[in-house]
């Protein structure tokens, strides 16, 4: 690579490089796209005016609004789901909760609880086929059943679907699951 | 605080009288702790199953305290701690009360709700579960509702009649918006409030007699 194609190199890199205030300048046009007026059926026959800026604005607002939504479906996605917070279950009989997790990277997910000792060997999840999906069945009897998730044996996580318990003194929270209690069942 | 929660399970147990012993699990602490910590452990425990406490969440909570390394102190403080709630919880909810309804308002307690919100509860709502309902409460308050406001919201909900589907949907509602950046407290408002616009006659729980006497609570 010669000097001149370092120097290529260098202005490309630079813009592609966000711009100092670039945020800040960009919620301003969008905001002023917002302030302007629609003409409607005004002389020369267009109903809207799009100035180039404006478009770029568009653009760009559309590409956010796209960020901002997948970055939320991510964030769904890394979520637990069931067992939610009431399960139905016959009195006196266990009932199979399936315990749903969404844990990206996790080389190994554990379920622990009061139902298996808070042992961290005792249920580990099996990873789904497809996709980030982390399960694991367990036979629960009725009552409140309190339980966390362990990602990669280090991190202890509560179900962020599921209702929070108090700290009880170790320092995190834990998550509840209600299984054939009350009338919502 | 432990030597605090210990009188207050000793004096609990005391005052109240004997109901029923569950099984200690002595084996699988016994396997779990050291021998100093699971003696020091089971005789909370074992006095704790003596006056007809739930002993399950305790024994549990000594074990979540050995996997998350939690030094010995620590446990026994959680354990100790665990028990007076109960003890508290039975005091405010009545003897009547169910193991998981105990175990639940034992939650709410060491979350920071006073005793007389358990009371109330059980008057807005004295023959169903509260089992959901303190599970709501307990819920709110880790979410940064204020004690107070998450008592009042979830005993005048109960007051109003709704049943646990909506409590877990306004639970539910509540938790999103605050997921969205509202302040728990105006979260907690409108999630009663759209509980209270939203719970239909077929949704809605028994009202208590003396509601129904005075013609319906308002919360």
């Amino acid at each position: 690579m010669d000097e001149d194609d370092r120097l290529t190199q260098q202005i490309r890199d630079a813009y592609q490089r966000p711009l100092p205030g670039e945020d800040v300048a960009r919620a301003r046009v969008l905001e002023r796209v917002r302030r302007e007026p629609v003409a409607h059926g005004s002389g020369g026959g267009r109903w809207l005016r799009v100035t180039p800026l404006a478009a770029a604005a568009s653009l760009i607002a559309v590409l956010a609004l796209g960020a901002v939504g997948g970055a939320a479906w991510m964030k769904a996605r890394t979520g637990a789901r069931a067992p939610g917070p009431a399960t139905l279950g016959i009195d006196g009989q266990p009932t199979a909760v399936t315990f749903v997790f969404r844990a990206p990277g996790a080389s190994h997910v554990a379920l622990v609880g009061d139902f298996n000792g808070w042992d961290p060997q005792a249920t580990p999840l099996r990873r789904a086929a497809l996709g980030d999906a982390w399960t694991a069945e367990v036979q629960l009897h009725s009552g409140l059943h309190v339980y966390a998730f362990v990602i990669d044996g280090r991190e202890w996580i509560p179900d962020p679907s599921a209702p929070l318990a108090p700290e009880t003194g170790y320092g995190r929270r834990n998550s509840v699951v209600v299984v054939g209690e009350g009338d919502a069942l | 605080m432990r030597s605090a929660g210990v009188l207050l399970l000793v004096t609990a147990l005391v005052v109240t009288p004997r109901a029923h012993a569950e099984p200690v699990d002595e084996a699988r602490l016994r396997a779990r702790l050291s021998p100093d910590i699971a003696d020091r452990v089971l005789v909370v425990v074992r006095a704790a199953a003596d006056q007809g406490l739930p002993t399950r969440g305790m024994v549990a909570r000594a074990l979540e305290g050995q996997s998350r390394h939690a030094p010995a102190a620590a446990i026994l403080d959680a354990v100790s701690r665990q028990g007076a709630a109960l003890a508290a919880a039975r005091m405010a909810l009545g003897s009547t009360a169910r193991d998981a309804e105990l175990e639940a308002g034992a939650a709410a307690l060491q979350g920071g709700v006073p005793e007389d919100s358990l009371t109330s509860l059980r008057r807005a709502r004295p023959t169903g579960s509260l089992v959901i309902p303190l599970v709501v409460l307990s819920d709110l308050v880790a979410r940064g509702v204020p004690a107070p406001q998450a008592s009042s919201t979830v005993v005048a909900a109960a007051r109003a009649g709704a049943a646990d589907p909506e409590l877990l949907r306004m639970r539910e509602r509540v938790n999103q918006r605050i997921i969205r950046g509202e302040p728990p407290p105006g979260a907690t408002r409108e999630g009663l409030r759209e509980l209270l616009m939203r719970t239909a006659p077929d949704d809605r729980h028994p009202p208590p007699a003396s509601a129904a006497k005075k013609g319906g609570q308002s919360p």
